[in-house]
């Protein structure tokens, strides 16, 4: 199993539109976004620098794991790469466990790309706040590779491209990707689970600790998420 | 059952309302090289399917080597390559073949499993910049990564050129000689023909024939005697032509005579039984002129089956 995960995590690694989609992309948005809000202001009850490094690790790695699970899958479901795999002595989550495997590593450089270049531009954090914030945001993509298995298993590659484009733009216009949301959008925003991740963020102001609410919704949108990627998943099984 | 590779004990399979697999019956044995033949649509991708476990049966049982197909493939006892086995993309050649070799608990070496399928070449190219037939052997090479005891095979040589195709039939009858059991799927009937000891033949989920490619033919009333009846010789031996005679001969399944060039008829008949044919054709006082025997090829014979079970199957369906 190990061995595909590896071959996975290199595949994926060589993968030029991966590299520059989430990688090169969130990492110059990064650089728009603060110099159009003005890098001295607030956003969200945090310094603009540091919350659209946020932001944008986050829009970084949702678009790694979506990209990386949902449309590898439902791609490799239609290929027959999905069968040919069933026919080795590996068990059948061999194949699942190594794409959210794979796409997990993948985060890493989306978000630490976009932290150096946070960095560079003035953002200061202590070392533990740097460490924790980037194994918050890592932890947290879980949630959305949990969301791209079950939708790489729930349709056709050519019905998946437009739904991860619109789950992922959608969720990321009304969670704060681009802009901090409040007033009544925010009572909405609650249950997005993207709002939620980026929410992760706050505990790096004096003051603030983890914001727990946001960590019990990410874990309640996980649970739900890997429950129906098992469903659909064995509804793919079952049809061969 | 220490002698039995695969069973289908009265497997049946249906998608909505076509019945894909229809009561199979079948015992594969160690170290046979078996063709599966049928027209597109007779049910031969489903049952392989079920062989491997990827589809349940609606009725009956499917074993391999005594246990579900599931528990076989994950002792390593079965390779197996697909007709619609799509490969990783952004990967080498080499890569996908190691990874074969690695996952398989009877795995080989990578260099003389890249060897057997004829892909030392391009084993440094990804796999998303193959050609139709280098990607056949590159699932080829995934079918024998390791040292399996049955091969299965839907449909290799499909997308491959003429020469191509023959340099494949000899990697496939070195996976035979080396003892594995091989099924194969095709609808080329000279590669059943020239690899395969045993043949079944499927149509409409049914197999309707089962044996060597040469009884196969003979099942089919497999050879054709040919020759010319010229009026000059029908004078001398003062016997008039007579159709009939030739209608009495034992075995005849068809007759076609025709006389193109006046005073020259030319006959053909096909029969089960050409030597008691032509016998009779003598003992009739006949001259045969150019006489030719020829058996009719597993083309031939393949068509003359399922056709006759189209034409059953039309008149039971006309009777109700």
């Amino acid at each position: 199993m190990t061995t595909l995960i590896k071959l996975e995590i290199l595949r994926t690694l060589r993968n030029r539109r991966y590299l520059f989609f989430t990688v090169v992309y969130p990492a110059l948005m990064y650089v728009f976004f603060i110099n159009a809000y003005g890098s001295g202001n607030q956003a969200g009850g945090l310094p603009v620098k540091t919350y659209f490094m946020v932001s944008m690790a986050t829009f970084g790695a949702v678009g790694a794991v979506l990209s990386g699970s949902a449309q590898r899958i439902s791609l490799e479901r239609k290929s027959g790469w999905v069968r040919q795999l069933r026919l080795t002595a590996l068990p059948g989550r061999a194949y699942t466990v190594g794409k959210i495997a794979s796409t997990a590593v993948t985060t890493l450089p989306a978000i630490l790309v976009v932290f150096v270049v946070g960095a560079t531009q003035g953002v200061s954090l202590s070392a533990p706040q740097w460490i924790g914030l980037a194994a918050a945001l890592w932890l947290g993509s879980f949630v959305f590779a949990a969301l791209g298995v079950a939708l790489g298993y729930a349709a056709a590659p050519d019905a998946v491209q437009p739904i991860v484009m619109i789950t992922y733009m959608a969720m990321a216009l009304l969670g704060g990707t681009w802009f901090p949301v409040s007033g009544s959008l925010e009572k909405f925003a609650r249950f997005n689970p993207v709002f939620l991740y980026n929410k992760l963020a706050t505990f790096t102001q004096p003051g603030h600790s983890l914001d727990l609410v946001a960590v019990a919704g990410l874990a309640a949108f996980f649970a739900v998420f890997t429950a129906a990627a098992a469903a659909l998943y064995r509804r793919d099984t079952r049809r061969a | 059952m220490a002698s039995e590779v695969a069973a289908f004990r009265g497997v049946g399979k249906s998608y909505g309302r076509v019945r894909a697999v229809d009561g199979l019956d079948l015992v594969l044995r160690p170290g046979e090289t078996v063709a599966l033949l049928g027209p597109n649509g007779a049910g031969k991708s489903t049952s392989l399917d079920l062989l491997l476990g990827l589809r349940e049966p609606d009725q009956g049982s499917v074993t391999l080597f005594g246990g579900t197909p599931r528990a076989a493939i994950a002792d390593g006892r079965v390779g197996a390559m697909l007709q619609s086995g799509g490969l990783m993309t952004d990967v080498k050649v080499r890569e996908l073949v190691e990874l074969a070799c690695k996952v398989h608990p009877r795995g080989r070496s990578v260099t003389g499993v890249l060897t057997d399928a004829g892909i030392t070449e391009i084993a440094e190219r990804r796999v998303d910049k193959l050609s139709g037939g280098q990607e056949q052997r590159v699932r080829f090479a995934l079918a024998i990564a390791g040292d399996s005891d049955l091969i299965v095979l839907d449909e290799p040589t499909t997308g491959m050129d003429v020469s191509v195709r023959q340099g494949f039939w000899a990697s496939m009858r070195a996976q035979a000689d080396a003892g594995r059991t091989v099924l194969f799927a095709t609808h080329y009937l000279e590669e059943a023909d020239s690899i395969a000891d045993r043949v079944l033949v499927l149509h409409r989920g049914r197999l309707i024939a089962d044996g060597s490619s040469a009884e196969i033919k003979a099942r089919a009333g497999a050879r054709r005697i040919a020759f010319e009846i010229h009026d000059v010789d029908l004078s001398s031996a003062a016997v008039p032509f007579d159709e009939t005679v030739l209608r009495a001969l034992p075995g005849v399944q068809s007759l076609d005579v025709t006389a193109r060039v006046p005073g020259v008829r030319t006959v053909r008949i096909r029969t089960a039984d050409a030597d008691a044919g032509v016998a009779g054709i003598y003992r009739a006082g006949l001259y045969p002129r150019g006489l030719e025997v020829t058996g009719v090829g597993l083309e031939q014979a393949f068509l003359t089956i399922t056709g006759e079970l189209d034409k059953q199957d039309l008149a039971e369906e006309s009777a109700r």
